[in-house]
């Protein structure tokens, strides 16, 4: 490992063969390369409204009405005040004053009200689906009226989904709005974008209504921004070394003790909204007896994956939600906690004995079971070690690894699948309606779980609460009841980790958000 | 003259002889790998993972702790019988197609020559990527895969030979007695084909278990936790950093197999005198 | 020579409409749907059902052939449904990067491969012959992206030289076509040495030879020339695999290229991106034999005779 040493030595080369052939501007020049995560490499559009997929310079280009900081508190950007009638049926926002997008076009009450509508019938319509309408009240001030109760509305306004494109631009684009320009009112104009290469950010020098998370209140120091798409994690790690790159959107934990020892990359973490998991379909033998279900959501040990795959970094899933959501606060007798006595005892309970393979077995049949896996280092280490866990206790697993793909076309094709490794990431409890409504029942609802009770429970919870408080104690009961019916087991959830070149940026210590965004990029500086 | 002559001949060149002898060791590896190998292949000990190499692991442990070493002789196992038996249908299949295109001719020929002729010139990673996408991942689809890659090489050889013996007197000869097409494809034609492919065929075991690798890369063929050193490769590349010794040694195995596999196999032509024989364009 | 090229042209029309069938048929039978990559996690069946009727997916197959079919021939190859852009637009943004990598490492493989098959020919089972070709197969005998890595590490990390990834400049290709110009020397090299081996055999060397031309300039004037038509055979042929075999290459180097385009958007089942790119490469392929066989034509006489 002796080439780390010199690679300080040889960044310093670099620039100055890379500035010889005419890339680089003038030394002085506020520049920045960033990489988006691996995940989101490949990500088509910037188009908010009815993108899927977009990456971290989306809050870049366009502004939120509101945005969340790290703490989950919300934060007016393009509107300053809000407020909703206690029953949940109407909210008014007052608008920021002075908000042009980089068209020049002005931003006021009529752009909320063109705004909204255009979701309807997009993919992202469920956004709005709980807005009736939108009136003005006056130039700056607008008022959803609610079809239903939606506790969920902020949050919802806070996700780059809700950015708000320049009206003018959208309509004239038409389905080229994010693919070959995109015009927002955010601290950064788009430039260039070739998919799954590089996006080429301008600094807006006009910008002057960043947050109150961000200290710079006007136009960002960075001048020009460039986000790269790299898929190697390992690729991107030796840019930032050789200082290629400024920083990376996300670092894979083994990545860690190596990057600790470069003296010019700095490390930083935030708390992730991801988690790992295994569904087990509560349809097919043996998953249909409950006590085979718990023995596996036993077996699982949570601290020795974290330990010895992520170096301790991140944190052990215990229930189905991230730990900052309240609704994960659920009755401790009900978390998912290695217990491999418990998980033996219960076997021997419902007659699986264990044979001299060391794979039980029940009146002749083997408790041998199908693991799913998709594509990607991570998950298949995380696999490999759940396989070891689960024979520790008795039960055999066979591992087949697919790419992301097929594995969603085998659950909508057959039911016979068993136990997969799977995550997903998402920081709402309604993320449990998701994977386990009897409405969705294959795909999602992998586990194949449909029970009146879990029914009623997910009814009250997604339409019958009016106050964020109400959401929060029905998403509870609902998540307490999946819990106790073993349809899953907790393994894992990561946190973001993102590096930087130290010597040729400065980030601030504290990242306002929930991830590395606008309110915090206007602040790093060019060293 | 029998059958091993030429392959005596061919050990007792310089180079023949050595590129044998490797090989040999790796398929001594591959079929007593429980003998051989001093741990188990799959038992994970996480805390004594990525374990420099050193006199308990000579060649380190991976990212569960396993000893890498006993995965690659394991590794050998299935590297060595996905490329042999993937190779083996493909040559099986290419023989009697191509048999079947050279002899017949026509538009059956043609047809032949055409879809091989255009699969021959596509790169075999996208063939087999595009077909385990269709048959879905595993080892049996894996090997499926790779022997579709190399159908249109072994096609196109043997009908090379077909053409070039068709013509010749004793063929002709055979036909005027009123012996079927079956027959004299069988019994004239494709024993003396034979030779040709079959070296070419050994020669593209090589390339086989580099496919295999790549494959590996993209994460597809042997499932875990059994060993490849296609697998092991693809596992290697995130901990390149940290232990880069998971990546080199299956690296070097592939490597030193290949070029042995190679070696021999040049050695082997000399000795039959055939290399004009092995050229299908 | 001119009805000769008419003829191998009319013969590409059945073989393009057979390949396009293939290509369309077997993008269809990868399991997957590329409908799912582009809603959210939160749609309804309805909405899927509306995006799959705006791309055409609910039609009958037999339909969505002669459209793509009849679209295609005026190059419109449809429009990305992942990627949401026009597939001709993905292609021409992809093929500069593949063009340039490969056409370079092809020129890497052929004066390197042509050298080296030539100095193991005249030096015929000397040392040289021997040194030479085993060094070759070195790089013939890894896995590409085992070879970028330890280029990147050596060239890029420990030495400087070269940036690590990306295709911003032209130094950042050097790594990348050494790469995969590694891996094709020992072909070119091989298929050299044996052709000037069968050539310096011939009755014509053999004459200049008697008329006592020195050996160099017989190796290299005479030998030498007539052994570059298998090369540029086989070269010809291999045309697909410049284009879209570097796919492990373009990942290590997070390059752009046919190749990780086509497999990137086979994994996210975008069908118009995969079926474009395909019938892309299938089109160089067989213009890449047409343009062979031309060669060997002009080279060769008597080739133009076997072809009539």
């Amino acid at each position: 490992m002796r080439y780390i040493s010199k690679t300080r030595l040889f960044a310093s080369s670099m620039l100055v063969s890379v500035s010889v052939f005419g890339l680089a501007i003038a030394a002085n020049a506020q520049e920045a390369t960033f990489v988006v995560s691996a995940q989101n490499v490949g990500t088509p559009s910037y188009n908010p409204i009815n993108g899927t997929q977009l990456n971290d310079a989306i809050t870049l280009i366009f502004d939120r009405m509101v945005i969340q900081d790290a703490d989950q508190t919300f934060h007016g950007q393009l509107a300053t005040e809000w407020e909703s009638t206690a029953d949940g049926m109407s909210w008014t926002f007052k608008l920021r004053e002075g908000v042009t997008f980089h068209d020049g076009e002005p931003f006021n009450a009529e752009t909320i009200v063109w705004w909204i509508p255009q979701f309807a019938e997009t993919e992202n319509a469920f956004m709005t689906a709980a807005i009736e309408s939108v009136e003005v009240i006056d130039d700056l001030t607008v008022r959803f009226v609610m079809a239903n109760p939606d506790p969920n509305l902020l949050s919802n306004m806070s996700s780059g989904f809700m950015s708000i494109p320049s009206p003018k631009a959208f309509d004239a684009l038409g389905d080229d709005f994010g693919v070959t320009a995109a015009v927002g009112s955010g601290p950064f104009k788009l430039e260039s974008f070739t998919v799954g290469q590089e996006t080429v950010l301008s600094a807006n020098e006009d910008y002057a209504w960043a947050s109150d998370l961000s200290k710079n209140q006007g136009a960002p120091h960075i001048k020009t921004l460039t986000f790269r798409e790299i898929s190697e994690d390992s690729t991107a790690f030796l840019e930032l070394s050789t200082g290629g790159v400024d920083l990376l959107y996300s670092v894979p934990t083994d990545f860690l003790p190596r990057l600790e020892g470069e003296p010019s990359v700095q490390v930083g973490t935030m708390p992730g909204t991801g988690l790992f998991y295994i569904p087990i379909n509560t349809t097919v033998e043996p998953f249909t007896d409950i006590k085979v279900r718990e023995a596996t959501a036993f077996a699982i040990n949570q601290k020795e994956i974290l330990d010895n795959l992520y170096g301790g970094v991140g944190s052990v899933a215990n229930t189905f939600l991230i730990d900052s959501l309240l609704a994960a606060n659920v009755d401790p007798t009900l978390r998912i906690s290695y217990d491999p006595d418990r998980s033996k005892a219960v076997l021997e309970e419902a007659g699986w004995v264990m044979s001299s393979d060391g794979v039980r077995e029940k009146d002749g049949t083997k408790l041998q079971v199908a693991l799913w896996t998709q594509n990607g280092t991570e998950f298949k280490r995380v696999t490999e070690v759940v396989q070891a866990q689960l024979k520790a206790v008795g039960i055999g697993a066979d591992i087949t690894v697919f790419d992301s793909a097929t594995i969603n076309d085998q659950y909508r094709k057959g039911t016979d699948h068993q136990l997969a490794v799977r995550s997903y990431s998402w920081a709402n409890a309604d993320i449990i309606d998701w994977f386990f409504s009897g409405q969705r029942l294959g795909y999602p609802n992998v586990s194949m779980w449909n029970d009146p009770t879990a029914e009623e429970m997910n009814l009250a919870a997604m339409s019958g609460s009016h106050t964020w408080e109400e959401r929060v104690a029905n998403f509870t009961t609902y998540h307490e009841y999946v819990l106790s019916q073993y349809v899953f087991a907790p393994i894992y959830q990561p946190v973001q980790i993102y590096a930087y070149d130290k010597e040729a940026i400065s980030v601030p210590e504290a990242i306002r958000g929930t991830r590395l965004q606008s309110q915090t990029v206007v602040d790093i500086t060019v060293n | 003259m029998t059958a091993f002559a030429p392959i005596r001949t061919a050990i007792r060149s310089p180079r023949g002889g050595v590129s044998a002898a490797v090989l040999v060791l790796v398929v001594a590896c591959a079929l007593f790998a429980p003998l051989i190998a001093p741990y188990a292949y799959d038992i994970q000990n996480l805390p004594g993972a990525n374990t420099e190499p050193g006199a308990a692991h000579w060649m380190g442990t991976d990212e569960f702790g396993r000893d890498l070493m006993s995965r690659i002789i394991y590794g050998a196992r299935t590297s060595l019988s996905v490329a042999v038996t993937a190779i083996s249908i493909s040559v099986a299949a290419g023989l009697t197609l191509g048999a079947m295109a050279g002899y017949f001719g026509g538009w059956f020929d043609r047809a032949v020559t055409a879809v091989v002729d255009l699969t021959w010139s596509f790169p075999e990673i996208l063939i087999a990527l595009i077909l385990i996408a269709i048959i879905g991942p595993g080892l049996e689809s894996t090997m499926v895969a790779i022997s579709i890659a190399y159908l249109a090489q072994f096609t196109r050889l043997t009908r090379a030979q077909i053409m070039a013996l068709k013509n010749e007197t004793y063929v002709e000869a055979t036909t005027n007695l009123g012996a079927g097409h079956f027959h004299i494809i069988f019994r004239h034609l494709l024993p003396n084909a034979l030779t040709p492919v079959i070296v070419a065929g050994m020669l593209a075991t090589g390339d086989a278990i580099i496919l295999e690798a790549t494959l590996g890369f993209f994460g597809l063929g042997a499932q875990p936790p059994t060993p490849s050193w296609g697998a092991m490769m693809s596992s290697g590349t995130a901990q390149i950093f940290i232990a880069p010794w998971i990546i080199i040694f299956p690296g070097l195995a592939i490597a030193i197999t290949v070029i042995s596999i190679n070696l021999f196999g040049d050695a082997l032509i000399e000795a039959l005198d055939i290399r004009n024989r092995l050229r299908s364009v | 020579m001119i009805s000769f090229f008419i003829k191998r042209l009319l013969l590409l029309i059945p073989v393009f409409l057979a390949v396009s069938l293939v290509i369309f048929m077997i993008v269809h039978l990868v399991p997957g749907d590329p409908i799912d990559n582009l809603v959210q996690i939160n749609s309804s069946p309805e909405q899927k059902a509306a995006l799959a009727a705006k791309y055409g997916l609910d039609k009958p197959l037999y339909q969505q052939y002669a459209i793509w079919l009849g679209n295609a021939l005026t190059g419109d190859l449809g429009d990305a449904i992942v990627l949401r852009r026009p597939v001709a637009d993905l292609i021409a943004q992809n093929l500069p990067h593949s063009l340039s990598l490969g056409a370079l490492a092809l020129l890497f493989s052929t004066v390197v491969g042509i050298t080296a098959g030539a100095l193991a020919a005249i030096y015929k089972d000397s040392w040289i012959d021997r040194v030479t070709m085993t060094l070759i197969l070195l790089g013939s005998t890894v896995p590409g992206f085992w070879l970028g890595l330890l280029l990147i590490m050596l060239f890029a990390v420990q030495l400087g030289w070269f940036p690590v990834s990306g295709a911003r400049s032209w130094d950042a290709l050097v790594l990348p076509v050494l790469t995969i110009g590694l891996g094709g020397v020992a072909l070119v090299a091989r298929v050299t040495r044996v052709a000037m081996m069968e050539t310096a055999r011939k009755d014509f060397v053999m004459m200049l030879h008697a008329k006592g031309v020195p050996p160099w300039r017989i190796e290299l004037r005479h030998v030498l020339r007539h052994a570059l038509l298998p090369v540029v055979t086989i070269l010809s042929l291999r045309i697909g695999w410049i284009l879209g075999g570097a796919v492990t290459v373009e990942f290590v180097f997070a390059r752009p290229g046919l190749g990780s385009l086509l497999i990137t958007s086979l994994n996210q089942r975008d069908y118009p991106v995969v079926q474009g790119a395909l019938l892309m490469l299938a089109v160089a392929v067989m213009l890449g034999t047409l343009l062979g066989d031309i060669v060997q034509a002009a080279m060769d006489p008597r080739v133009r005779e076997r072809i009539k």
